[in-house]
């Protein structure tokens, strides 16, 4: 059985080049646009990991990753967040909201892919 | 309210005056001129004095003078009435011819002596008169008594020069008595005069000589307190503003030059304020601009990043030779345009004051090691060789070591890309609680005019290099700015044609203050 990932970020094309990558890793894929329903669907899906953008409009990444966190039967699922490069500091901010690992923007395809395989050895 | 006895204190009153002058509504070339003809004045007054306690003094010995020759012609005319006695006495003993030319020449001089004596006591007629008389009366007993000697009638000469002669030379003995004792008590009358108008002089001429002193000293130092105190105050004022202070104002108390300075120096400060703050609103929006532009720029280019790789790792079905060549362009060129953004968005963070410093232990051995890993593909590329020259004991630092990284990798890469032939060299050291680094190259070097200029944004030290070898001209910048930040300084040693060394210095537990939570 395929390992199954959420992925939180709003941006089309980013969704569209980590759902390329993910496919074609094996990996099968939920998708959700704002921190809200990234929440909704983590309840709901049961993703084995996830990845968290940060800039996001309402509720952002941080909060996301803290609110999923707190929840006891979530609290286990692996979150990596996906930074901005531009905001120095961010990964320790990240640590604090709780996230287990760490991206920055810009990343390239490949070095994601192995951050992800870090929590889901294939 | 200020109490009577601060008021009186040496200081206040210094103030007043200080004060005092610096209020008069005048320029300052007028109070000057107005000090110096004040004490010109006084001196001027001083010397008067002078000179009239001078001529007093002379009138004064003049008129001792004058005392002292009455009395040398009074006792003159006594004497010359004693000798007149005694030669008639010696002519009546022995009434030759001899004695009674000598008497006779006595009887001319005592003449001649009487006119003297009328010369020199003018300022006594009476005296004189009562004087004269007596002495013409006593001339004419003696000529008389000389004509009886002289046809033998001795003994009648002898009776009028008893009768006769005598009293008159007892009443002349008398009237000189009584003159020379006049003259005397004029004379030291006189001389007390002298002394204690001599004594009186003294004390106004000191008096008036204290008092110029004084009162030039004074003048001297109010007025130039009065221009020392606002000059001084200025001074200090545009020390504030060269520090960036437009908030303080010169407050100056005199009404003269010093004030239309001071209202001049204020205006330019509320101007020089105003425009600074423009500027700096302006250079926050021109860096916020550039952020929010950056950021903007960095999306869509990641995306193309993103699926040129993917496409290259055959996501989407297997890539032509041909094509793939192609890629690998447009993901060097990608790159090269995402590193310029980088750059300028680093930059405008910096200048906009919002990069702050994430704070925690690195080992600055591992920087090197990294910044050597990630920039050895480029030495490889164009033949370099890259070496580390590391030592031995390195302390644990404490700073931002992402941005360390970059402001090392900054170096090195520029290194690497002025450099055509021999090697690179990073030297990692600790000296005295800093690391001290340094890039080595074989390049072309820096001219000395340069060495500053090159760590300004967008500067390089050949502006045709920007075209030859690309880069923003931001990454020197940048660097300075990290290592500033950490409390470090960084500085280039570079000679034409004999390559570089840039150093710098980053203190291993820095004190920034801006360690972000």
């Amino acid at each position: 059985m395929s390992k199954r990932i959420l992925v939180v970020e709003d941006q089309e094309d980013n969704r569209r080049i980590v759902r390329d990558l993910l496919k074609s890793a094996g990996f099968e894929m939920l998708e959700a646009t704002t921190g809200e329903e990234g929440i909704r669907l983590a309840e709901t899906g049961r993703p084995d990991l996830i990845l968290m953008d940060i800039q996001m409009p309402v509720l952002d990444g941080y909060e996301a990753t803290r609110q999923i966190k707190a929840a006891a039967d979530l609290r286990h699922i692996p979150i990596i967040v996906v930074t901005s490069y531009a905001l120095s500091g961010d990964d320790a901010k990240a640590r604090a909201a709780g996230a287990d690992g760490y991206v920055a923007k810009p990343f390239s395809p490949r070095e994601l892919l192995a951050k992800i395989r870090q929590f889901l050895p294939s | 309210m200020t109490s009577l006895a601060s008021w009186t204190s040496p200081t206040s009153i210094r103030n007043l005056l200080v004060g005092f002058v610096a209020r008069v509504p005048a320029r300052v070339q007028t109070k000057l001129l107005v000090a110096f003809l004040t004490i010109v004045g006084l001196l001027i007054v001083l010397g008067t004095v002078g000179l009239r306690v001078l001529s007093g003094v002379n009138e004064q010995t003049d008129v001792l003078i004058k005392q002292q020759r009455k009395i040398a012609a009074y006792r003159q005319v006594q004497h010359d009435t004693t000798n007149q006695l005694y030669g008639i006495s010696t002519a009546l003993l022995f009434p030759d011819d001899k004695t009674l030319d000598v008497a006779l020449g006595q009887l001319n001089q005592f003449g001649y002596d009487l006119d003297r004596l009328e010369f020199v006591a003018k300022d006594e007629p009476e005296l004189i008169g009562k004087f004269r008389t007596d002495c013409n009366d006593f001339i004419d007993v003696m000529t008389q008594v000389v004509k009886l000697i002289r046809t033998g009638r001795v003994d009648e000469a002898r009776k009028l020069q008893r009768d006769s002669a005598a009293p008159l030379a007892d009443s002349l003995e008398r009237h000189t008595n009584t003159l020379v004792n006049k003259a005397e008590a004029d004379m030291v009358t006189a001389i007390e005069t002298t002394e204690q108008a001599y004594r009186t002089s003294q004390i106004v001429f000191i008096a008036f000589a204290l008092g110029s002193i004084l009162l030039a000293l004074g003048l001297g130092y109010v007025i130039s307190w009065s221009l020392v105190e606002p000059v001084t105050e200025i001074g200090a004022r545009l020390r504030q503003i060269a520090a960036g202070d437009f908030t303080q104002r010169v407050r100056v108390v005199n009404r003269d030059e010093l004030s239309t300075l001071a209202s001049d120096l204020n205006r330019t400060s509320e101007e020089l304020g105003r425009l600074y703050r423009q500027l700096e609103e302006a250079s926050r929006h021109k860096s916020e601009f550039l952020a929010n532009t950056s950021h903007e720029l960095r999306t869509p280019l990641n995306a193309i990043l993103g699926y040129t790789e993917l496409i290259q790792d055959n996501i989407y079905g297997d890539v032509p030779a041909k094509i793939r060549e192609i890629l690998e362009r447009v993901q060097s060129n990608g790159r090269h345009l995402l590193g310029l953004i980088n750059d300028v968005l680093d930059l405008s963070k910096i200048e906009a004051g919002q990069l702050t410093l994430a704070i925690s232990d690195y080992s600055i051995k591992e920087v090197v090691q990294t910044v050597v890993a990630s920039a050895d593909s480029l030495a490889a590329e164009k033949k370099l060789l890259l070496r580390t020259e590391i030592a031995d004991y390195l302390p644990l630092g404490q700073g931002d070591e992402r941005r360390i990284t970059q402001a090392l990798l900054n170096l090195v890469g520029n290194a690497i890309k002025f450099t055509e032939i021999g090697e690179v060299a990073v030297r990692a050291a600790a000296v005295d609680g800093a690391f001290h680094l340094a890039v080595a190259d074989t390049g072309p070097g820096i001219a000395a005019k340069d060495q500053e200029r090159i760590f300004e944004e967008f500067q390089q030290a050949d502006s045709s290099s920007t075209r030859k070898k690309g880069g923003t001209g931001l990454g020197l910048s940048i660097s300075k700015r990290i290592i500033e930040m950490h409390g470090g300084r960084i500085w280039v040693e570079s000679e034409l044609g004999r390559g570089s060394v840039f150093r710098f210095t980053l203190p291993v537990r820095p004190n920034t203050g801006r360690a972000s939570a």
